[in-house]
């Protein structure tokens, strides 16, 4: 199907989905699908590369229809140390080829995005599928996912959003292997040294002992061998 | 047997290392007394110079693809021509004008804002023009550390290769923070300085501060005429110790204000000033004075040419520039990128900086050291005009603001217009940490306000001021330039040394001879002294062989 039909759906779909959040006179003032390719956007937020129907490359058939609701804000942050914003869910397993649509609720006062990366560019412009919403808002998308089993980035790129806790993947099928860093999932690539206070004093309190050891071991050998050493040395 | 063996390593030693000392160290009555038996040494000429590296200069001058620079008419609103290379948005510029609630849906996603962004409202006085302004802000961290990647996340330079860690201030925009994923650059609007916001006496304003960022941040209204608290008797100066929680990451929260006062004022994040202040939490607040159909542009991305000027502006200026000078500490940049985890950047930037110790390192108008400042900010005008410059100084230091060829007039300071009788040409003036002062630069070829058609340089005349973090020339060196001194694309037709070694990360990582592209050779790097390595060898051995006699030594004498 061409663009401007999928513009037109998604505004449709963006009513359905989440009518109760959207006042529709607003999605009248505001909805504007322009030359940007496929972004839709209003006072709540925006979704961009929406895709209801093109099938990937290597999909005989659409999949599954799989929705998920996926809250966004710093009270999800506090179970994750050393994070400030956060998302009630992190990793989003599907199978290949499905319909995938994301309802996205900010609890926040500030914009939040749920954005995904490297997607097939020949479907998604940049290869990144994106819903931003407003502070206080819910966003409704949906895309189709690949048929290769692959992790795929999912991301809230406001400044310092992903580095400060906003970072999970999409696992399409077996996936390929966990992403670094994603939210109580796997481990941060650089992670600070979170040294102990007295880390130099414990090391040369174990370094005392050891040596001390290891000197009087030696030593007994060097007793009992040392006439065949002095030999070798004179 | 054992002792002469001994004895005969101890005096080779010693003869190598005598043999190996360099002559230039012997003791000078030692040296004199050489001389006098054996006269000077043989000619041994200095090392040659290194060959010129080869650079890859930057572009000067970005072509302008999107037709930015060009005077236009958008959604009903002029926008004037803007000379330098690289100019605003002029569709956000339109969207500041009209209001982002206001303009064409096609306006405002090229303008890259929300719809909120900027909102007007009624025309309360009924003279024309919008009088319910409410501006919403949303905080950014440009060059910031990452848990996945070492290079700088969101990445602004400043000049070539030099991307400190900052926070700004930042209009409501759509998308990503970046250009694209992959370059990770900043996008256009997120930039140093914070946006120059402008308003009307008298209007009714409200600033909503999103705050995007992950510490706790507030809006003080330096000098602009607004109420303890708010209507609703909550705190509405930004100070945390005497007004108001400050918002916390995720939260929101509005500040209002009706100026009755007119006048170039400031706005910063007023919590833990002396480090959030620093870090670029700070903009232009300019209150225009009341007229009939003044639609103002509400906010000045990276300050620099205001491209749709006030009315009372018009009145008496042919052009208006905001002029934002800033340094930066590159010590306290840093901990930005050194920490990932928000409780230990807040420990270090907070608790281990100490400013009493600290000094800045780079100097930036608006948002750019040298040579970037020559894409943004030079002043380009026609001989016979009157510009009208708004000038603050947001950093640590104060700055002795220094302009080539030319006496400006200091009309107001503060944002309070001076007595007639004090304002005389000068052609420099001091500007200490915070204060803001209104030039009139009148470029009439008179001998005193101007000595003509030319190029001429503006900067801080304090000698730290016109480098990055010590090489010259940078800091914040720009210049005034005459409109038949300007080629099409932007780039001033200078008519001294060749630029390409400013426009390379090299000159200012401080691997290139300053004066290298004009007398290569003459001043070059040296290559070093082949000589020494038989010394330093020589040295070498013969202390590893006394070592070693000491050591069998000790050991004989203690068996």
């Amino acid at each position: 199907m061409m663009r401007a039909p999928v513009g037109l759906l998604s505004a449709a779909i963006l009513l359905l989905a989440s009518s109760a959040d959207i006042a529709a006179q607003d999605l009248m003032d505001h909805s504007a699908h322009s030359g940007h390719d496929s972004m839709r956007l209003d006072r709540d937020g925006s979704v961009m590369n929406e895709n209801l129907d093109s099938l990937p490359r290597g999909c005989e058939a659409l999949g599954r229809h799989l929705h998920f609701t996926i809250h966004a804000g710093v009270k999800y942050a506090r179970d994750i140390p050393g994070s400030i914003f956060g998302m009630s869910q992190y990793e989003v397993r599907v199978e290949p080829c499905s319909r995938v649509t994301v309802t996205f609720v900010n609890e926040d006062e500030v914009r939040h995005q749920w954005m995904v990366h490297g997607l097939p560019k020949y479907l998604y412009p940049a290869g990144m599928f994106h819903i931003e919403a407003s502070g206080g808002k819910s966003v409704t998308g949906t895309f189709i996912v690949p048929a290769e089993d692959r992790n795929y980035l999912i991301h809230c790129d406001l400044s310092q959003h992903m580095e400060k806790g906003m970072r999970g993947q999409l696992v399409v099928g077996r996936g390929s292997g966990d992403l670094w860093s994603v939210g109580g999932a796997s481990a941060y690539f650089f992670r600070d040294d979170y040294m102990p206070r007295f880390a130099l004093l414990f090391a040369v309190l174990l370094a005392v002992p050891g040596f001390l050891a290891t000197w009087y071991l030696a030593k007994r050998e060097s007793a009992t061998g040392s006439a065949s050493r002095r030999e070798i040395f004179d | 047997m054992k002792i002469r063996k001994s004895l005969l390593l101890l005096i080779a030693a010693i003869a190598i290392g005598a043999l190996s000392y360099p002559p230039q160290w012997y003791p000078m009555p030692l040296r004199l007394q050489l001389t006098r038996w054996f006269g000077a040494a043989d000619y041994r000429p200095l090392p040659l110079s290194m060959d010129p590296q080869v650079l890859d200069a930057e572009t000067f001058c970005p072509e302008d693809a999107s037709g930015w620079r060009e005077a236009q008419v958008i959604d009903g609103v002029s926008v004037t021509r803007s000379a330098p290379c690289v100019a605003d948005n002029p569709y956000a510029v339109a969207a500041f004008v009209k209001g982002t609630n206001n303009v064409s849906k096609d306006t405002l996603l090229r303008s890259g804002l929300t719809s909120d962004a900027v909102e007007k409202g009624r025309d309360l006085d009924g003279d024309g023009d919008p009088d319910e302004i409410h501006i919403r802000l949303e905080v950014a961290e440009l060059n910031g550390g990452s848990s996945v990647t070492q290079r700088p996340v969101t990445s602004y330079d400043i000049a070539p290769g030099i991307q400190p860690g900052m926070w700004v201030f930042a209009p409501k925009l759509v998308g990503m923070a970046v250009e694209n994923f992959e370059t990770g650059i900043a996008r256009d609007a997120l930039r140093l300085p914070s946006p120059a916001i402008r308003v009307e006496q008298g209007d009714s304003i409200t600033i909503t501060l999103e705050n995007s960022h992950y510490m706790p941040h507030t809006l003080h209204l330096h000098g602009a005429d607004h109420g303890f608290v708010d209507s609703s008797g909550e705190g509405n100066d930004g100070v945390p110790i005497t007004s108001e929680i400050p918002v916390m990451p995720g939260h929101a929260r509005s500040y209002e204000l009706q100026p009755r006062h007119a006048g170039t004022m400031f706005y910063h994040c007023h919590v833990q000033p002396h480090v959030h202040v620093l870090m670029g939490l700070q903009g232009l607040f300019v209150v225009e004075e009341n007229r009939p159909n003044n639609w103002l542009q509400t906010m000045n991305v990276g300050a620099g040419l205001v491209r749709a000027p006030s009315a009372a502006v018009r009145e008496s200026y042919d052009q208006e520039y905001d002029l934002h000078y800033l340094d930066l500490d590159k010590d306290l940049g840093e901990r930005i990128r050194k920490y990932r985890d928000p409780r230990l950047i807040t420990q270090s930037m907070h608790r281990e900086y100490d400013i009493t110790d600290a000094d800045v390192d780079f100097f930036t108008l608006n948002g750019r050291s040298f040579p970037y400042t020559f894409r943004e900010s030079l002043l380009v005008a026609a001989e016979g005009e009157r510009l009208k410059l708004r000038v603050v100084n947001g950093g640590a230091k104060g700055i002795s603001l220094h302009t080539h060829g030319h006496k400006f007039s200091v009309t107001d300071r503060d944002g309070v217009r001076l007595s007639p009788a004090t304002v005389v040409p000068q052609d420099v003036v001091w500007i200490p940490t915070a204060q803001r002062v209104d030039l009139d630069l009148f470029l009439t070829n008179d001998g005193l306000h101007s000595y003509g058609r030319g190029i001429w340089l503006y900067h801080d005349h304090q000698n730290k001021g016109v480098t990055n973090d010590g090489i010259g020339p940078g800091g914040n060196i720009s210049a005034i330039v005459y409109a038949d001194y300007i080629d099409d694309s932007g780039w001033p037709k200078t008519q001294g040394v060749p630029w390409n070694q400013y426009f390379t990360k090299e000159y200012y990582r401080k691997e290139i001879p300053i004066w290298e592209s004009y007398a290569p050779g003459l001043f070059s790097n040296t290559v070093s002294d082949p000589w020494w390595y038989p010394r330093l060898a020589g040295m070498a051995l013969a202390l590893a062989m006394l070592a070693a006699l000491s050591i069998a030594a000790l050991r004989r004498r203690s068996s």
